[in-house]
């Protein structure tokens, strides 16, 4: 008997070949995309980590000291104090290059007999014992990035010349340095020096930080020495700026990931249970010649293992396919973002692979189940009956509704007691999405019945009976929707994200730089008031705001303080906490303003105390705000240059904003600029809008992957979800013949095929836009702030909105062409025989 | 159109299936109005007879003429005309559009041929009260018996005023009794309506009211007499 049972599975494919392919190709897609994008996101998430551990090493704690300098006499007091401990000192500064002035570059100051545990590139450098040993020994040698030496037409062993302090030193390449640092404006690749070369190099006796590894224990007996001047800080803050576009670019990871496996569980589900779904009156027939339950679910899920294997392999190897391109691209993308060219592939760890297949023949297996449990259960008679089908369909969908309800309350509460656990709000996510998916179906037969005026005054008959057979083939047409519409959603919940988020930073970048043109100057090196008040005699000028950026140890990690003296515009402030009212008493010098990050990470509440250590020991602040930022969530605490100088006796200052007036030619004043710094000084000159504009060109690719994933994922939705809809397009051959002999002429058809696929696409693509809305304000309101502790505004813009309306309908049209036209080519007659 | 010409003339019409001649040979003409009936066992070609005259499916060779005009050289598009507005069809499995309702399956027709909805309805109602139906307007066809739903069919092949009605063992799926009921309806309901009718069967209990009946045997056609 079960040798027959399988025959008649074996058949009814081998008859409807197109079936078989699309059944295939459906749950072959799901599994690629969501193997294809998990791959890429496992090696570039290590990749990344790999990097990452080049450059910050294993380093547990740093040793710092206020002002961003610490004694040479702490690090020896340490070593002999604490006994065996692994530490490096580090000195780092701002150089540039004697060839090319315009060039800064960093001159890191290291020991490299301590180095080996710390940081990964010494283990780079070719014949390294030899050329450790010149470092120590040989005066003014240093290692260079490869590509340096490249750009200035060096080969290993030759010297060239430093710009320190406005003085040309010459250094000898003994080797080369793996490059482990960004392109454009942040941290430059360092030049590696033995410490007391970069002292002499520098001019300077102090160290930039100690860095050490520890446990809790150890950490605890080096507080408790209690050296003077020098703070232990953890090093997740110290590297703040590194970890904060990690952890970005992995929440972006996250988020695809997520889409790809939603689209891929929603296309195996659409395209499983419709080819089970319609042999339901087979089954019935089956079960009233006496095949048992057992043996029918058997022979269904049977079935189902031996195509989802088949098609979960497929898409396996296929997904392998789009992981090497996306893997490639990922790597540039990081590579661009914040090294060059360092970031290799990792080779992917095997349980993806088996991730993939778990849910690919889960899925396969769970969408066979449902409908042939639910035939099984009901009485051969029924199970026959594609009425009683309907019925129960439609029951089905009503209980849905019902169990939206729970589904909802569970996302509420995920989303309300997760608020710090990211992977909670994920699930809160998550079970929003299967809240709309459960209200989909009774939408989508809502929307038939309303539709049904409209299309019938529209396509006459034709559309009426399209809008007709979508609410009463709800058995065919509603997961299809659901599934079509959870992946749209999808699509354009993280575009809104992004533009929304794209929005916020254009709006904060256009209210805080309200100056013209910034004046900065290299680390080393400082402005004072004089220059402040020669700038500001510059005819044209009206004004200008200076700014002293520290950064400040603390115990709880790292914080940038930032003094301002405010131009003639203001603070250029948008507050999160405490309003205007805040930015005044900050004014009166009452307290300081905290960042966003810096308020969520150590819940700031305005009237809290923050303490900060000052030249006079330690002290508090109190917290009179929060101000947007979304240059740093390291931290940033801001206060009125005034206070800062009374409070840390420093009169330096590391940048100038220059306000212009309206008419004034900028050209000339920049001129005139220069002249009062005079020709080859360390300093940089940026207008406003070229601050902006490199701003958010470094947004646009740090989202440049998220679109691309984002896209690719729509795309593998959209061919899926065509196939699927396809299928149940072309169940209806005989309904389409019947009305063929009834004198329907092949242009209704046609209308007919289409208008069906299209309603459905159109029915998809507008419950996307609430659900999509949604998920946007999740992952802005609650992901985002969970991440970064930035908040922003969701700003619906129409573009994601109609480009996912757009998406499924082309996706349902398309699906829609083939039945349509192979309604009309078959010969009437053969359809009526069939069945 | 006069009456001395057929309204549906088949000359030398052959329809093979591959080696397989189901159709041989047939001659046969048919005149307004008449009640005819094509016997024959199951699998002799009964069918697809009914198909080629209906234009759902061509001969292999010959001519199929309906109202004077050939089949032959007509496009999908005109052979739909012509089934839109000359022909009404009653099948052994009904095939009414289940997302439908009975009256909507009747006006169907009607709003194929682009009458208006009031006017659908009106003969709509007229019909299914013709055919004992009255109450079942607003029904599914799935909420019908079989025998309500062929004289759903029946009423929906007539609404257009179709010339010919062509049904392929419209009882065949019924018992006796029922059968008996629906084949009756057919027949007053087309004399009623002046539209020829067409009936395959292969049971030959029913031709006692037949004005001819032809059999068909080893793909040929033959006129019994009367
Ligand atoms: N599409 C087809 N392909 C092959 N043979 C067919 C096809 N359609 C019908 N036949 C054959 O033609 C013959 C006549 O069929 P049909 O007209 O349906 O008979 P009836 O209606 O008298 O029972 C049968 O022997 C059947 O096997
Ligand atoms: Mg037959």
């Amino acid at each position: 008997m079960n040798g027959l049972l399988a025959r008649s599975g074996l058949r009814f494919y081998w008859r409807r070949p197109w079936q078989l392919c699309l059944a295939v190709s459906g749950i072959a897609l799901g599994v690629a995309v969501y193997v294809g994008v998990d791959l890429a996101n496992d090696s570039a998430r290590r990749a990344f980590q790999l990097t990452s551990d080049l450059v910050t090493g294993s380093t547990t704690h740093h040793l710092m000291g206020t002002g961003g300098e610490i004694a040479d006499s702490v690090y020896r007091t340490l070593r002999m104090e604490h006994g065996p401990v692994r530490a490096a000192p580090v000195i780092e500064a701002e150089v540039r290059l004697g060839r090319l002035p315009d060039r800064v570059v960093t001159l890191m100051g290291v020991d490299p007999l301590e180095e080996s545990g710390f940081r990964g590139f010494s283990g780079f450098v070719p014949g390294r014992g030899t050329d450790l040993t010149r470092l120590i020994v040989e005066p003014g040698a240093v290692l260079a990035p490869a590509p340096l030496l490249e750009e200035l037409g060096l080969e290993a062993g030759s010297e060239f010349g430093l710009l320190i302090g406005g003085e040309t030193r010459t250094v000898r390449a003994v080797g080369t340095v793996l490059e482990t640092s960004s392109a454009d404006e942040g941290p430059t690749a360092p030049i590696i020096a033995d410490i007391a070369t970069a002292q002499e190099l520098l001019g300077r006796t102090s160290l930039s930080r100690v860095d050490l590894i520890l446990d809790e224990a150890e950490a605890e007996r080096v507080r408790a020495l209690g050296l003077p001047n020098a703070t232990l800080v953890p090093a997740e803050g110290r590297n703040a700026a590194f970890d904060e576009l990690a952890r970005a670019f992995r929440i972006n990871l996250t988020a695809l990931s997520l889409l790809a496996l939603l689209v891929g569980v929603f296309l195996i589900y659409a395209t499983m249970s419709f080819a089970v779904v319609q042999r339901r009156g087979t089954f019935g027939v089956l079960r009233a010649i006496g095949v048992s339950r057992r043996q029918l679910l058997t022979g269904v899920l049977g079935e189902a293992l031996v195509l989802g294997t088949l098609a979960t392999t497929a898409g396996i190897l296929l997904g392998q396919q789009l992981a090497e391109g996306l893997v490639d691209l990922v790597l540039r993308t990081i590579g661009d973002l914040y090294f060059e060219s360092s970031v290799s592939a990792v080779t992917p760890s095997p349980t993806i692979y088996w991730r993939g297949f778990a849910m690919g023949l889960g899925m396969t297996l769970l969408a066979a189940a449902t409908p042939a449990l639910d035939a099984a259960r009901s009485t051969p008679y029924t199970a026959m009956s594609r009425a009683a089908l309907e019925r129960s369909t439609r029951l089905l969908a009503l209980r849905a509704n019902w169990l939206a309800l729970p589904a909802a309350a569970v996302a509420a509460t995920l989303l309300l007691v997760s608020s710090r656990s990211l992977v909670l709000a994920f699930a809160g996510l998550f079970f929003v999405i299967a809240t709309g998916a459960l209200l989909v179906p009774s939408a989508t037969r809502l929307l038939g019945r309303l539709a049904e005026p409209l299309a019938e005054r529209g396509f006459g008959i034709s559309g009426s009976l399209a809008a007709r057979g979508m609410a009463a083939s709800l058995s065919r047409t509603g997961v299809a929707t659901a599934a079509l519409s959870v992946a749209v959603a999808t699509v354009v919940g993280i575009g809104l994200m992004i533009s929304s988020f794209r929005i916020s930073v254009e709006e904060w970048l256009t209210g805080t730089l309200t100056a013209d043109i910034y004046v900065n100057i290299d680390g080393e090196q400082f402005f004072d008031d004089s220059h402040r008040d020669a700038l500001s005699a510059i005819p044209g000028v009206r004004g200008s705001s200076q700014t002293r950026f520290v950064p400040l140890p603390t115990a709880a990690g790292e914080v940038g303080l930032r003094a301002l003296n405010p131009g003639p515009d203001g603070w250029g402030l948008r507050m999160t906490a405490g309003g205007t009212e805040a930015v005044e008493r900050l004014e009166s010098a009452e307290g300081v303003l905290v960042s966003e990050p810096l308020a969520f990470n150590r819940q700031l509440q305005p009237g809290d105390d923050l303490i900060l250590p000052t030249a006079s020991g330690e002290q508090a602040f109190p917290v009179l705000g929060a101000f947007r930022d979304y240059s740093s969530n390291g931290g940033t605490v801001l206060m009125p240059l005034s206070v800062y100088r009374s409070h840390w006796a420093d009169n330096d200052i590391n940048g100038i904003g220059v306000y212009l007036d309206d008419e004034t030619d900028r050209e000339i004043v920049l001129e005139e600029m220069r002249r009062v710094f005079g020709a080859g000084a360390p300093v940089r000159f940026r207008s406003n809008e070229f601050i902006r504009e490199r701003s958010m060109m470094i947004f646009d690719r740090t989202f440049r992957i998220t679109e691309v994933l984002r896209i690719l994922a729509g795309a593998v939705a959209f061919l899926g979800l065509a196939s699927a809809v396809m299928s149940i397009e072309l169940e209806r051959g005989r309904e389409l013949a019947v009305l063929r002999a009834l004198g329907l002429r092949p242009r209704q058809v046609r209308a007919l095929t289409l208008a069906q696929t299209g309603l459905l696409g159109l029915a998809a693509g507008l419950f996307a836009i609430p659900l999509g809305i949604v998920m946007a304000a999740l992952l802005i309101q609650v992901i985002n702030v969970r991440s970064f502790g930035w908040s922003m505004d969701l700003e619906i813009a129409s573009q994601p909105l109609a480009l996912g309306v757009v998406l499924a309908l082309s996706a349902a049209l398309l699906a829609g062409i083939y039945p349509a036209v192979r309604a009309v080519r078959v010969g009437v007659a053969g359809q009526l025989r069939e069945e | 159109m006069s009456t001395a010409e057929a309204q549906i003339r088949l000359t030398a019409v052959n329809k093979t299936y591959g080696a397989h001649a189901v159709l041989e040979e047939c001659n046969l003409s048919i005149q307004a109005g008449e009640f005819v009936v094509v016997v024959g066992r199951s699998g002799s070609g009964k069918s697809t007879l009914l198909n080629l005259i209906g234009g759902l499916d061509r001969p292999t060779a010959g001519v199929v003429e309906l109202l004077g005009q050939s089949l032959a050289g007509l496009t999908e598009d005109e052979l739909s005309r012509v089934r839109c507005r000359r022909l009404g069809f009653v099948f052994q499995f009904f095939n009414l559009i289940p997302t439908l309702t009975v009256q909507e399956n009747v006006r169907l027709p009607m709003a194929l041929n682009g009458a208006s909805k009031a006017q659908g309805i009106r003969r709509a109602d007229l019909l299914l009260r013709e055919l004992g139906l009255d109450e079942c307007g607003s029904r599914f066809p799935e909420e019908l018996s079989g025998g309500e739903q062929q004289r759903v069919a029946i009423a929906r092949a007539l609404s257009h005023r179709p010339n010919i009605v062509l049904a392929d063992e419209p009882t065949g799926n019924l018992d006796l009794e029922t059968a008996e009921e629906v084949l009756a309806l057919l027949e007053q309901t087309c004399r009623r309506h002046g539209a020829t009718l067409v009936m395959a069967t292969h049971s030959r209990e029913v031709l006692g009211t037949a004005d001819r009946v032809f059999t068909i045997r080893a793909a040929r056609i033959h006129e019994e007499p009367p």
